[in-house]
């Protein structure tokens, strides 16, 4: 599904992701761990299309797709989410009209008709229900003063809503304390399927605890330096990045 | 201070119509004396000239080399002509005014209690003598000389007074309506008095709208809030598109009351908000919020002093302006904390969104404080929309274009939902926010 071959890419002319390669098939869950300033967010910001991030070698495929030639519009609606670290506040912007807006903009995509405001709020409900949130946060402003669990929960309800292909969760888990911690990881799950692959950022080995990764990477300096199964998550818990930061 | 050519032109054209004015109209005694007060200090304060400090971000040349003929109101008004400006829930409680004139026939003051008093100004002087020494000093105190014009012309001044302790559970509407002209262009000086007594409490809403085009609407409307009195208010600009609107309101709030306005414009050729606050006693409060959405070449103005005049009295000031194409917006706010007025709290903020090169939105908050324990802040920014905010919508699937939309709507909406009356905030949501939608698409 994803395709990552010698990707280098970076921030305003610093090279931060030097020379990674990955591959995602249907059903896989895969992390990537690694200390901070590893390029972890960078890596999830390059496949999202963030204008201030840029690749400057290597290549991606998607579907067998060119990334590089998808708006990060077109990369939604082909199926990427990206769940953000830092969720933004649009304050002005209603919350479930935003989601159906988003939700109407992938049924166009899909050549299906678009749902009226009573026949999406059905359909909101239910996904509400999935992420154990507040009816309430309906009629909010987008993020705007959210708290930082409720802020990742909106991030897995968008998830929920819009269904995609690939999701790449950046530090879903940071902020949450145990019990966000796993009404998100429950609907992650839940929305997970054999079809659907999902890449999961990650600082601390926490969040796999409650969605189990097929594979882990270890991402340190831009590279990734080690791949193993789920038991890696709880060695590095045991070891640190220590061994990882040092070596280079 | 001397003028150009221009403006000393304008000044003498001025006071030219003044004379026709007195000749054509007989106003009573005591009116004839605020309309001769008013010329005289017009003829202090001369037609502003270009460096003007209170015209820092708009050129009145245009103005004075322009000739209005005065104008007190237009029969050939009907019902049907106000219906359509009528808010929902405003039926039975709308005043109306046409070029400055009130118009009984045309309004509807059945929905509202007893306790609610439309004088004129004949009779409210007759039964107040605090209402026309108010007046006099302020129009003998008046530093804007567009208000002073307006001083000079009034030739009406309905005074909505509400009782001790009432309160209306209906909105009162009052509807400025300017016919304007299909040849030479018009001047109309509407002008009107709210007297709040203690403990008393109103919404209002203020509407500016015009059948055609080719006026200038300059008007005043003073409040007064006695003790406890609280006024919601809501003032609607939504004038011709080649009108010039000039309004001045000035406010003067007693102990413990409260003034909590928002103020929506459509813009104009040019429109200018002047609003002259007094927190004259502990304890008052004053709440401004500004809105303007404008594009082509329109332009929206606010002038706005607020004097803290007395200790632990509070003041929070937003205002939002959204500029396209070529048309410009100002906010030249000044916030004075006098000596003695220890514990006030005042904030002010000026956002501005600027989606075009050619469009222009300037700023000049200012802060004077005389006293030593305050706490006062303010703030400016001028910005496009948020990329960080472009981007998250973008990842969720929204084309550039409306993500664009909706994060222009979000910059207004945000400000549209502290307006209390929701038939007002629908139909702005229909004027300011379609505009935004007609902006990309």
């Amino acid at each position: 599904m994803l395709e990552i071959k010698d990707l280098h890419a970076g921030f305003e002319g610093t090279e931060i992701v030097k020379g990674v390669s990955l591959s995602i098939k249907a059903g896989e869950i895969h992390a990537i761990m690694g200390p901070n300033g590893s390029g972890k967010s960078t890596l999830a910001k390059v496949l999202a299309g963030h204008p201030s991030y840029t690749a400057t070698q290597g290549s991606i495929t998607y579907n067998g797709k060119n990334l590089y030639d998808l708006s990060t519009e077109q990369r939604a609606l082909e199926g990427i989410f990206l769940g953000f670290q830092y969720p933004v506040e649009i304050p002005g912007v209603n919350n479930a009209e935003f989601l159906r807006m988003a939700y109407n903009a992938k049924r166009v995509h899909l050549g299906l008709e678009e749902v009226d405001p009573l026949d999406f709020d059905e359909i909101l409900d239910g996904k509400m229900k999935l992420v154990e949130m507040d009816p309430k946060y309906k009629d909010r402003f987008l993020n705007d003063g959210f708290s930082g669990g409720e802020k990742k929960k909106n991030e897995i309800l968008q998830m929920a809503v819009l269904e995609p292909q690939l999701a790449v969760l950046d530090e879903t888990d940071s902020g949450l304390d145990i019990d966000a911690l796993r009404i998100v990881a429950n609907g992650v799950n839940k929305l997970f399927d054999k079809d659907k692959a999902l890449l999961v950022i990650t600082h601390y080995q926490r969040l796999l605890e409650y969605i189990q990764p097929h594979f882990v990477h270890v991402l340190s300096h831009g590279k990734i330096v080690e791949t193993g199964g789920k038991e890696l998550a709880h060695d590095l818990e045991k070891r640190g990045y220590d061994q990882y930061v040092t070596a280079n | 201070m001397p003028g150009s050519v221009a403006e000393i032109t304008a000044e003498a054209a001025v006071l030219e119509s003044h004379k026709k004015f007195l000749r054509s109209t007989s106003p009573f005694p005591r009116l004839l004396a605020l309309n001769t007060a008013g010329i005289r200090q017009f003829e202090q304060l001369g037609f502003p000239h270009r460096k003007h400090e209170m015209f820092t971000f708009l050129s009145t040349r245009e103005l004075a080399a322009t000739l209005f003929e005065y104008r007190t109101g237009n029969d050939d008004v009907s019902r049907d002509c106000v219906a359509g400006q009528v808010y929902k829930g405003c039926e039975n409680s709308c005043i109306v005014l046409v070029d400055g004139q009130y118009r009984p026939e045309l309004s509807d003051t059945s929905g509202l209690p007893s306790a609610f008093g439309i004088l004129s100004i004949e009779d409210a002087v007759a039964a107040d003598s605090g209402i026309e020494n108010y007046l006099k000093e302020s129009i003998g105190g008046e530093n804007d000389a567009f208000a002073a014009i307006n001083s000079a012309f009034f030739s009406q001044c309905p005074v909505i007074r509400i009782a001790a302790d009432a309160r209306c559970a209906v909105p009162l509407q009052v509807l400025h309506l300017s016919t304007g002209s299909a040849a030479d262009p018009v001047m109309t000086a509407p002008r009107l008095l709210f007297h709040a007594a203690p403990g008393a409490e109103i919404k209002l809403i203020v509407k500016y709208a015009g059948l055609r085009d080719n006026y200038f609407v300059n008007s005043v409307q003073d409040f007064i809030l006695e003790r406890d009195a609280c006024v919601t208010f809501t003032q609607v600009q939504e004038d011709a598109g080649n009108a010039r609107h000039f309004s001045k309101n000035r406010i003067v709030l007693r102990r413990d009351s409260r003034f909590m306005a928002a103020n929506a414009s459509s813009g104009s050729r040019l429109t200018r908000h002047h609003y002259d606050v007094h927190l004259n006693e502990s304890g008052a409060e004053l709440r401004l919020n500004g809105l303007s959405v404008l594009r082509g070449e329109e332009q929206v103005h606010n002038y706005i002093k607020v004097v803290h005049a007395a200790p632990q009295c509070t003041s929070n000031q937003v205002f939002k302006n959204i500029v396209n194409d070529k048309s410009r917006s100002s906010v030249d706010g000044t916030v004075v904390v006098e000596k003695d007025s220890q514990l006030t709290v005042s904030d002010q903020l000026i956002n501005n969104l600027v989606l075009s090169d050619d469009a222009r939105a300037d700023s000049k908050p200012n802060l004077m404080i005389h006293a030593d324990d305050v706490k006062c802040t303010h703030g400016n920014t001028v910005g496009q929309v948020d990329e960080e905010q472009l981007f998250y919508l973008k990842t969720r699937g929204l084309p550039q274009e409306a993500a664009q939309t909706l994060l222009t709507k979000s910059f207004a909406a945000s400000l549209l939902q502290t307006i209390e009356f929701a038939s007002v905030r629908n139909d702005l949501a229909n004027t300011l926010l379609k505009k935004l939608e007609a902006n990309h698409a």
